[in-house]
């Protein structure tokens, strides 16, 4: 199977991922609940992924380096810390349901969507300004569109947010890992990203990072403050109740140790190089529509695009059949759907990782070209 | 011989205190804080030699990092220091 679908996970990891993971679950017990060796040894590593990640984010302490469970739980602590009944909100036209339900159970939320079409950066800052100027309570915004790779202004919405007191989350599950992420820069109030995609970590695991205070999502064991009834007042305790995924965490840490000796800067240029030679082999295919704007500077490594007259469903089937490993749908985030325009057909998205080779663009376009002009496998 | 507890908010700021007092050239090792010492319950502490405890709380105040309690631990037991 050639696998392109790094924008749900990347299944392909650094081998260093997968023995630190089954080291972990040798050897380590739980951080923070005991004197012995296990415990010492978890406690050790957990410590060096927050510091990595808190060097890797611009994180002023460690301390403010959550371990989540996915981009998603760290999205819905930030939300529901931020977001109350009646809250006036304002999110871009790309946001991924992580960010659409949680806030749909908020009561009387007002929302105003930020839908400038894609590729269009300069256009999006000027919109979310005007948005701003009518006044809210928070912000939220992806820096990279799940669905059409698009680059979104986070740099600038940051700086409005600064400018007018406006507590903003950044949604990095398309970024961290990829982009430069600093918290040091956009002094957001969080960032939320998964461990298992751009940060090379195994599933089940997540970051968030914060600078605002918190409400917790759960409550539970901490190791700590047994005797009080409130969840500790302090990071991460507060927001970590529970056993961590210490092999998550062993794992997401030599996942963090690998982006930082490759480079973010180098691994994008990476992902941008195979994603504008897939356009450029799509875009031979008759009846291929791509969603691009063709420069790749505001675009990373992830591509949709239809075939005309095909359900992108059964596009996808038939690649998966082939051995092409795309995602077909509307990628849990029909919001970028509707502001495309694609809501009714969705996409087939191919998204890469730096696992990924030319070679195997050349064999996945040759078998679309087989899907949409030659044979069809029953 | 004397020691200072200086007792940590969590696990992960008695790590991140070794941290910078390993950077100021201070030993500190982290430990659960005796159960004596745990009026809340549960919480860990770094240990340093008495000699030490002054440059040490003079390094962690560099960085913003206090600690909740400090004790000294002689042969007699621990007494609270107040800073």
């Amino acid at each position: 199977m050639i696998y392109f679908d790094a924008g749900a996970t990347t299944l392909e990891k650094p081998e260093a991922v997968r023995h630190a993971m089954a080291r972990a679950v040798a050897t380590m017990s739980s951080p923070g609940r005991g004197n012995y060796p296990a415990s010492r040894q978890a406690e050790e590593t957990a410590y060096r992924c927050r510091s990595e990640a808190a060097e890797l984010f611009g994180m002023n302490s460690p301390e403010n380096v959550i371990f989540t469970g996915n981009a998603t739980h760290g999205l819905n602590i930030a939300i529901k810390t931020l977001v109350k009944p009646g809250s006036r909100v304002v999110i871009s036209g790309y946001e991924h349901n992580a960010v659409t339900r949680p806030l749909h159970t908020i009561p009387n939320v007002r929302l105003t969507v930020v839908d400038t079409l894609p590729f269009q950066p300069g256009q999006m800052a000027a919109e979310f300004a005007e948005a701003l100027k009518q006044g809210a309570d928070a912000v939220i915004c992806n820096h990279v569109s799940n669905v059409f790779g698009c680059i979104q202004p986070v740099d600038e919405i940051a700086e409005l947010c600064r400018r007018y007191r406006v507590p903003l989350i950044v949604d990095a599950s398309q970024s961290a890992g990829v982009l430069p992420v600093r918290m040091d820069e956009w002094q957001a109030a969080f960032i939320a990203m998964p461990g298992h995609k751009g940060l090379y970590g195994p599933q089940g695991t997540g970051l968030l990072l914060c600078n605002h205070d918190t409400r917790t999502l759960m409550e539970g064991g901490t190791g700590s403050l047994s005797r009080q009834q409130q969840m500790p007042e302090d990071l991460p305790d507060r927001l970590e109740a529970g056993t961590h995924n210490m092999p998550g965490i062993a794992g997401l840490l030599e996942g963090i140790r690998f982006v930082r000796r490759r480079g973010v800067d180098k691994i994008c240029r990476q992902e941008q190089n195979l994603t504008a030679y897939a356009a450029r082999r799509l875009e031979q295919i008759d009846g291929v529509k791509l969603f691009t704007d063709g420069e790749f500077v505001n675009q990373t490594g992830v591509l949709s695009f239809l075939v005309a007259n095909r359900d992108c469903e059964e596009v996808g089937e038939q690649l998966a059949q082939r051995g092409i490993a795309v995602r077909a749908g509307l990628q849990c985030a029909p919001l970028a759907h509707r502001t495309v325009g694609t809501l009714k057909s969705g996409t087939i998205r191919f998204s890469a990782s730096v696992f990924n080779t030319m070679s195997q663009i050349d064999r996945f376009a040759g078998e679309l070209q087989s899907v949409v002009h030659g044979n069809i496998k029953i | 011989m004397d020691y200072y507890l200086f007792i940590a908010r969590s696990v992960t700021q008695a790590q991140h205190m070794a941290q910078i007092l390993s950077a100021c050239g201070i030993r500190a090792s982290v430990l659960r804080t005796p159960a004596s010492l745990s009026e809340r319950g549960c919480s860990h502490a770094v240990k340093i030699r008495a000699e030490k405890w002054s440059a040490a709380l003079s390094c962690l105040n560099r960085a913003q990092l206090q600690p909740l309690h400090i004790y000294h631990q002689d042969a007699n037991g621990y007494n609270e220091v107040s800073v």
